[in-house]
């Protein structure tokens, strides 16, 4: 087992290499550079620039250099752990990011929490009472929950809270709290700016979620097995839980590979209109003004997390299955 | 008049278990399955008995009903139990339960289940949980009804899969089933059976599924462990070879009804109905002459939505009697000059 992860991190490594290759190479793709657009802003306020100037600006970003160069630039200094400087805003890409990616991920897992321990009991209960009246209403709210876009849902939920009670709206915390030390007041008025995004998050995978465990579950209850558990005297709820489920986990476990890195851009939209500072809206930024070494290492970073979502998805789903442990 | 009930749903008088031998006693079980089509009579009135320590053998056609009556005796099946009586009595007790009675995943029935009857099925390659050892499955079972002590569990499995000819228990018993082939896994089926030294063994197909080497194994050890526990066996099959191999007395069902009961020896060389007839001829056999063709019975089974009027096997049959067999049912009777041979049908009438 220590053998297959040592092998997988190894390749990942090498993926990686390839996807930041690719991936740099399509976001300088578009004529023009983050240089043209500060030349631009500078000349509007101060009037014209002095054509060494730009020169020296030109040199110091190396836009003229070919893409592959800026790309060794970039790539060699990111394996030492310096992922660059802002074109934008000349701060350190990793501060930039890091600001962000706690609050990031910290949404995303919760929101996959909240998921998880919804969309399995319900999809559950969804198969275990096929065709009976909850059934229909369960159906039915996944529908919606599937249809009713996310950006939507958040708006929805942002004015009907506001409207109804003392909804925040906008950012991560009330100004009295922002840079206080955390204390039970502060997690409260954290939560209560957050909960939104959680729940417009949760609600989409959920919905998908649950159609997925009802009918794996369905399928894994007419499998013989079931019968020959039923058939040794187990209660019906340790037939359910510990033998049909078990078996009918797969596509959730696998989803979670996927779902992770999904989950961070996935929020984009809604942080943005939300207003709240995370990863998505910054990746956003970073490739309308081609801020290469952020956006750059931006989509390292996600296809990092695609790939390690993967490698637990697949150390899970050996941990549930021992058909695909390897020998 | 002792093992029989009649036919048209009255039983024997006074009955709970009329023969002290018997270990079940089937009385006119009706079984239903409302679906959207309509509604399909799975079971019209079937009435058995399985006598302590013998082999019954139940032959028929797919559909006749034969697996939804070994379902019913354990209250597994998906149908509707609609009328009758499943008389069941432990080993050595004299107390006998009324399993139609009881509610169908109530305590009294998971008591029942596992652990003095339990069951096999057909498909060896899927009746075991994927995820769990083979030891651990029948561990399961064990510490349900036996024991609570964990190692002692442990130790019966091992014994137990020892006992049904595993080579190198321990390790079978850590191995999960997709590590084992069809026949190795049958048999740790019949282990899981057989931990808790039930007082019935319903074997549904249980080597339809196999190869005739491992089919013939499979009847072996299960022949010879029956006769070292005692377990009765209903041994469910539609092969007449493997009735003639294992079974101490036959059952023939047709369309949810049994037609004919007999000693094997009886059905094999004395067949009276039309149907165990015409069945015992679609066999091939050794010894016939070659380029004689071999006898399929004409017609197929009706649509399980209708209902036939009078015999159920009229439409098929060759010597069906116009203006009595299409019209009128036939009871249950004995065979003249025989007390274990009975058939319903009106020649014997």
């Amino acid at each position: 087992m220590l053998n297959f992860i040592a092998r997988r991190l190894v390749n990942m490594f090498f993926l990686l290499i390839v996807v930041s290759f690719v991936g740099f190479w399509i976001i300088q793709l578009p004529p023009g550079s983050i240089l043209d657009v500060q030349i631009q802003r500078l000349r509007m306020q101060g009037g014209n620039l002095p054509e060494s100037m730009i020169q020296a600006l030109r040199d110091r970003y190396g836009v003229d250099d070919p893409f592959y160069i800026q790309y060794w630039k970039w790539i060699s200094r990111s394996l030492q752990g310096d992922f660059g400087t802002s074109f934008e805003t000349d701060q350190k890409v990793a501060e930039r990011i890091y600001n962000r990616l706690g609050i990031s991920f910290g949404l995303s897992l919760t929101a996959l929490l909240f998921t998880w321990l919804v969309a399995i009991p319900i999809g559950v209960y969804s198969a275990t009472h096929r065709y009976s009246w909850p059934d229909y209403l369960i159906t039915f709210v996944q529908f919606l929950g599937l249809s009713i876009p996310g950006f939507l849902l958040a708006l929805i939920l942002l004015i009907t809270a506001s409207r109804l009670w003392d909804q925040p709206i906008g950012g991560l915390f009330s100004p009295q709290y922002a840079d206080a030390p955390w204390s039970l007041a502060k997690l409260w008025d954290f939560i209560r700016h957050v909960w939104i995004a959680i729940v417009v998050l949760a609600i989409g995978a959920t919905a998908g979620l649950t159609r997925v465990m009802r009918a794996n579950l369905l399928d894994v209850l007419n499998m013989q097995y079931i019968q020959t558990a039923r058939a040794k005297g187990l209660k019906e709820s340790t037939v359910i839980w510990k033998h049909a489920v078990r078996n009918a986990i797969h596509p959730l476990v696998m989803s979670l590979g996927t779902l992770l890195p999904a989950l961070v851009v996935g929020e984009t939209l809604i942080a943005i209109i939300l207003s709240l500072p995370t990863i998505g809206p910054l990746y956003l930024d970073a490739l309308r003004s081609q801020d290469m070494y952020l956006a750059g290492t931006i989509l390292v970073m996600l296809s990092a997390l695609l790939l390690v979502g993967n490698l637990i998805a697949d150390l899970l789903l050996a941990w549930v299955d021992p058909r695909v442990r390897l020998e | 008049m002792t093992n029989v009930a009649t036919g048209t749903g009255t039983a024997a008088t006074g009955t709970q278990i009329v023969s002290e031998d018997d270990v079940v006693r089937v009385e006119d079980l009706r079984l239903s399955f409302y679906t959207t089509l309509g509604v399909v009579r799975a079971l019209n009135g079937v009435s058995f008995n399985i006598p302590r320590g013998k082999v019954l053998g139940v032959v028929g056609e797919s559909g006749c009903g034969k697996s939804q009556t070994g379902l019913s005796i354990m209250q597994l099946t998906p149908g509707r139990i609609e009328g009758g009586r499943i008389l069941f009595r432990e080993f050595n007790t004299s107390e006998v339960v009324d399993i139609t009675k009881l509610e169908k995943n109530g305590p009294e029935m998971r008591k029942i289940r596992g652990n003095h009857i339990s069951m096999i099925f057909q498909e060896p390659m899927t009746s075991l949980n994927p995820c769990y050892t083979v030891g651990y499955q029948i561990e399961e079972a064990i510490l349900l009804h036996q024991t609570q002590d964990k190692a002692e569990a442990r130790r019966r499995a091992v014994d137990i899969l020892r006992k049904v000819g595993m080579p190198n228990p321990e390790r079978i018993a850590d191995s999960y089933p997709h590590q084992l082939s069809g026949g190795m896994r049958q048999r740790a089926m019949i282990a899981m059976a057989l931990s808790c030294t039930p007082t019935l063994l319903i074997a549904d197909e249980p080597t339809t599924a196999l190869d005739v080497t491992t089919e013939a194994q499979i009847l072996d050890l299960m022949r010879d462990l029956q006769n070292e526990i005692g377990t009765s066996i209903m041994f469910i099959t539609h092969n007449m070879g493997v009735v003639a191999q294992m079974c101490d007395e036959v059952a023939v069902m047709y369309l949810g009804r049994i037609i004919e009961r007999a000693a094997v020896d009886d059905i094999f060389y004395d067949p009276k109905h039309p149907y165990t007839i015409s069945l015992l001829r679609s066999i091939p056999r050794l010894g016939v002459a070659r380029g004689q063709k071999l006898e399929s019975i004409k017609g197929t089974v009706p649509d399980p939505y209708s209902t036939v009027p009078g015999c159920p096997f009229h439409p098929r049959c060759p010597a069906a009697i116009p203006g009595l067999c299409d019209a009128v049912m036939p009871d249950e009777t004995f065979v003249a000059g025989s007390r274990t041979h009975t058939v319903r049908c009106h020649l014997y009438t």
